[in-house]
């Protein structure tokens, strides 16, 4: 049984050479707004902002060995320089207090999980007292280390040491660790939808059809299926149709069974 | 059943009296030729200036055998029907012989043939398949989502749990062919 990586997945140089004018155009734009409106960095635009792990060696005599070296270097968490500041802002009482500081942890969780970007995010009572452009940094590091710990599935200690390091008190790391806890597992999902995939197989139906004759040959007399598979590719669907004989039928679905599932069950097991 | 042949078949058919038995086997055999590889315009040259008759006739001549031999083979119809159609012809009975021994030596290999031709639906061909384990992406480091992606007439993929679906719809599609009612239709119907 083979296993495969697919490109996203692995290739790191080759996003790694675009991550470097995605990152400065995100903090020329951070830098040079004044307006009160808070940039929505797209999940997938923040992920940029962090380095990427650098690969292994390529030539591995034992592949799976590379593999364990390049999941394991990926596992500690990264912060670049302006977001450990903007972390650290945060947790100086003496810029926010604590409910600036509460309101803008939940600000930064609900604009991660929020459809559409919202200009009026930082828009809230309690903010205004802070300086524009200091709440959008903090905003940004906030929702950066949020969606880094996501991504790398980070614990409570992790997060606990890692916030504490940046001057954090106990009771904000008890606030924004409870509300990353409630907003996890929604939070890994969006995370796991973004990537390309191929169309997907929600359904199958079909139709039993008897073939008595056609244009060019008469009695046929045979049965046919008509097999219509329901797909989906982000967010458009399509049917794919085709016909098969009884016999095609079973064999398609003896590979399905027999092949296919122990497969599949064994990695469950795994 | 028998073939009702139209005045212009006839009238094309008519030049296979006036020739050898030799060379109605051969036209027999150049017939079937065009039927599996698509006709040759030379091979018409050929045989009308050997027999020293126009191209047309001899082109006319094998294509009403042709679609003699389709016609019959398509309706599957037998050799008492058979002769009984090409009675109207008014042959003598040894052309009439020729061409029931093609027929019955060639019929199912013609209807093949026919059945092959283009429908409208796309048929299943073969299935290929291969099982993945998506570990880690971009955005999430640890993974274990197993998928399986499969070629039919497009590479599609899927998860264990919608498979575990596609395989017991299937099993209900097969079973349908076996109730009472699909035997009953199937015994019926011939």
């Amino acid at each position: 049984m083979k296993l495969h990586f697919r490109p996203e997945s692995c290739s790191f140089s080759f996003l790694s050479g675009i991550t470097d004018d995605f990152s400065i155009f995100a903090s020329h734009s951070l830098c040079a707004c004044s307006t009160v409106s808070a940039p929505r960095l797209s999940p997938l635009l923040l992920l940029l902002h962090t380095p990427p792990p650098p690969l292994p060696h390529a030539t591995s005599a034992d592949p799976s060995r590379g593999l364990v070296s390049w999941v394991s270097l990926s596992r500690k968490m990264e912060l670049s320089e302006s977001v450990q500041r903007g972390l650290q802002s945060l947790a100086d009482p003496s810029s926010f207090d604590q409910s600036g500081f509460q309101v803008l942890t939940g600000v930064s969780f609900r604009s991660l999980l929020s459809s559409h970007g919202d200009p009026g995010v930082l828009d809230q009572p309690e903010l205004k007292q802070i300086d524009q452009i200091l709440l959008k940094q903090c905003h940004t590091a906030a929702i950066t280390f949020i969606l880094e710990a996501v991504r790398h599935n980070a614990d409570k200690s992790t997060i606990s040491s890692c916030l504490e390091e940046l001057t954090f008190s106990a009771e904000r790391v008890e606030i924004f660790y409870s509300a990353y806890e409630k907003h996890k597992k929604e939070l890994e999902r969006l995370l796991a939808s973004i990537g390309r995939r191929r169309p997907h197989v929600n359904d199958v139906s079909w139709r039993l059809q008897y073939h008595m004759k056609n244009s060019q040959v008469d009695k046929v007399n045979e049965p046919f299926y008509l097999i219509s598979l329901n797909t989906e590719n982000e967010g458009s669907s399509e049917d794919i149709n085709f016909t098969c004989t009884m016999e095609q039928l079973q064999v398609e679905e003896i590979i399905l069974f027999t092949v296919c599932l122990p497969a599949s069950n064994l990695l469950f097991r795994c | 059943m028998l073939l009702v042949l139209s005045e212009d078949h006839k009238e094309h058919l008519a030049f296979l009296p006036k020739v050898d038995a030799a060379v109605v086997r051969e036209f027999g055999r150049i017939a079937l030729e065009f039927l599996r590889r698509g006709s040759s315009p030379k091979i018409y040259e050929g045989a009308a200036r050997k027999l020293c008759v126009p191209v047309d006739m001899v082109q006319h001549g094998v294509e009403g055998l042709m679609f003699l031999m389709t016609e019959s083979s398509k309706h599957m119809i037998s050799e008492m029907d058979f002769l009984d159609s090409v009675l109207a012809l008014g042959f003598g009975d040894e052309l009439n012989q020729i061409l029931l021994q093609l027929y019955l030596q060639h019929h199912s290999q013609i209807r093949s043939i026919l059945s092959q031709l283009p429908s409208n639906l796309p048929a299943y061909h073969n299935l290929e398949w291969r099982l993945d384990v998506q570990l880690a992406s971009r955005s999430v480091c640890q993974q274990v989502i197993p998928m399986l992606t499969m070629r039919l007439s497009r590479v599609l993929q899927t998860d264990p749990s919608t498979l575990l679906h596609l395989i017991s719809t299937l099993e209900a599609a097969l079973s349908a062919i076996k109730t009472s009612h699909s035997r009953r239709v199937l015994r019926n119907i011939k």
